[in-house]
């Protein structure tokens, strides 16, 4: 499967302009198995004002319509995109409860990184989901092509059961604020997310990873 | 119900002779950051007690917060903040190793696992 995500800024005094821009969006957008073009949720950082993310059965047919996208994204109303290609090689975990939530986290790890310690990283990345049950299946990938404000070098997928599931017990549980948050973390010695990451979701009605 | 109370614990390595130095440091410039972004400090100790001029110690911070909520405020409060990265890469030249982990009351584990 290859994947592209776009978190979609608006510029300033646009934001009425989402509705039309998401048809657009959605028009462009030809050869996926799936789509889903949302408006950010509130409590979204550096998320985007709009989540475009498309599935493909191979590469070569995202080939054929980037281009399209590219040219509505290069619209007036759009301040900003960061964004991420990337393949996936295995299938998500099956979910395991029914999520209405879609979150995409763009991480990028200091490329000085020792890859034992990148490895580390992404072991308690993949951890979570062992004690937050309001994650009901996720994925972890390393973008191919990264384009936006920072070298993106994760892309962190999660279904949750709702936004409360990921406002409350994803935060609150030590596993995030006691084990993965030292990775992100200026003041703890593993820190290697120096850059700012983009933590976005939106509603899924239907779901995105399966 | 009060929130359980959760800790984050500096433990430092000085290079030998450099404990004093790196103690009166945190104090005067570390802690009255950490203090305004709602760490309580606990207490600091040194091992073993003695300002050792030619061999290393092993100081452990131990700060205080006010439950989970708390600590998401104070890493919020920080975390755009360059100077405190900066800070403890001034004292590099003291320290030897050191780490930083999150910790709580062992009566409290499974209240904070419970959410």
């Amino acid at each position: 499967m290859f994947k592209v995500t776009r978190l979609v800024h608006l510029a300033e005094g646009s934001t009425e302009n989402s509705g039309p821009l998401s048809g657009h969006i959605r028009t462009a957008i030809t050869g996926a198995e799936r789509v889903l073009v949302a408006p950010t949720l509130p409590g979204s950082r550096n998320g985007g004002d709009l989540l475009v993310h498309a599935q493909f059965a191979t590469e070569e047919s995202w080939a054929e319509t980037e281009p399209a996208l590219d040219a509505v994204l290069a619209d007036i109303a759009v301040s900003h995109v960061d964004g991420v290609d990337y393949e996936t090689e295995a299938a998500p975990p099956a979910p395991r409860r029914p999520g209405s939530v879609y979150r995409t986290l763009l991480v990028g790890v200091d490329p000085t990184t020792p890859a034992d310690v990148v490895a580390d990283f992404e072991a308690d990345l993949l951890s979570m989901p062992r004690y937050i049950d309001t994650i009901t299946t996720f994925q972890l990938s390393r973008p191919r092509r990264a384009i936006g404000a920072s070298r993106w070098t994760h892309v962190f997928e999660q279904q949750f059961t709702d936004e409360q599931g990921l406002m409350g017990p994803y935060l609150m549980h030590p596993i995030h604020w006691a084990r993965v948050d030292r990775w992100f973390d200026p003041e703890c010695p593993e820190f290697i997310v120096r850059e700012r990451v983009c933590h976005s979701f939106c509603s899924a009605p239907s779901p995105v990873l399966a | 119900m009060p929130q359980a109370k959760v800790y984050v614990i500096d433990r430092v390595v000085t290079r030998p002779g450099c404990a004093r130095e790196f103690v009166d440091r945190y104090l005067t410039e570390y802690a009255p950051g950490a203090q305004s972004r709602g760490m309580v400090l606990d207490r600091i100790l040194v091992s073993p007690p003695i300002w050792f001029a030619d061999d290393s110690n092993t100081i452990t911070a131990c700060w205080e917060l006010s439950g989970t909520q708390g600590w998401w405020e104070m890493t919020w409060k920080g975390r755009p903040d360059r100077t405190l990265g900066q800070w403890w890469a001034e004292m590099a030249h003291l320290i030897e190793s050191r780490t930083r982990s999150m910790a709580s009351a062992a009566h409290d584990v499974d209240d904070l696992c419970d959410v």
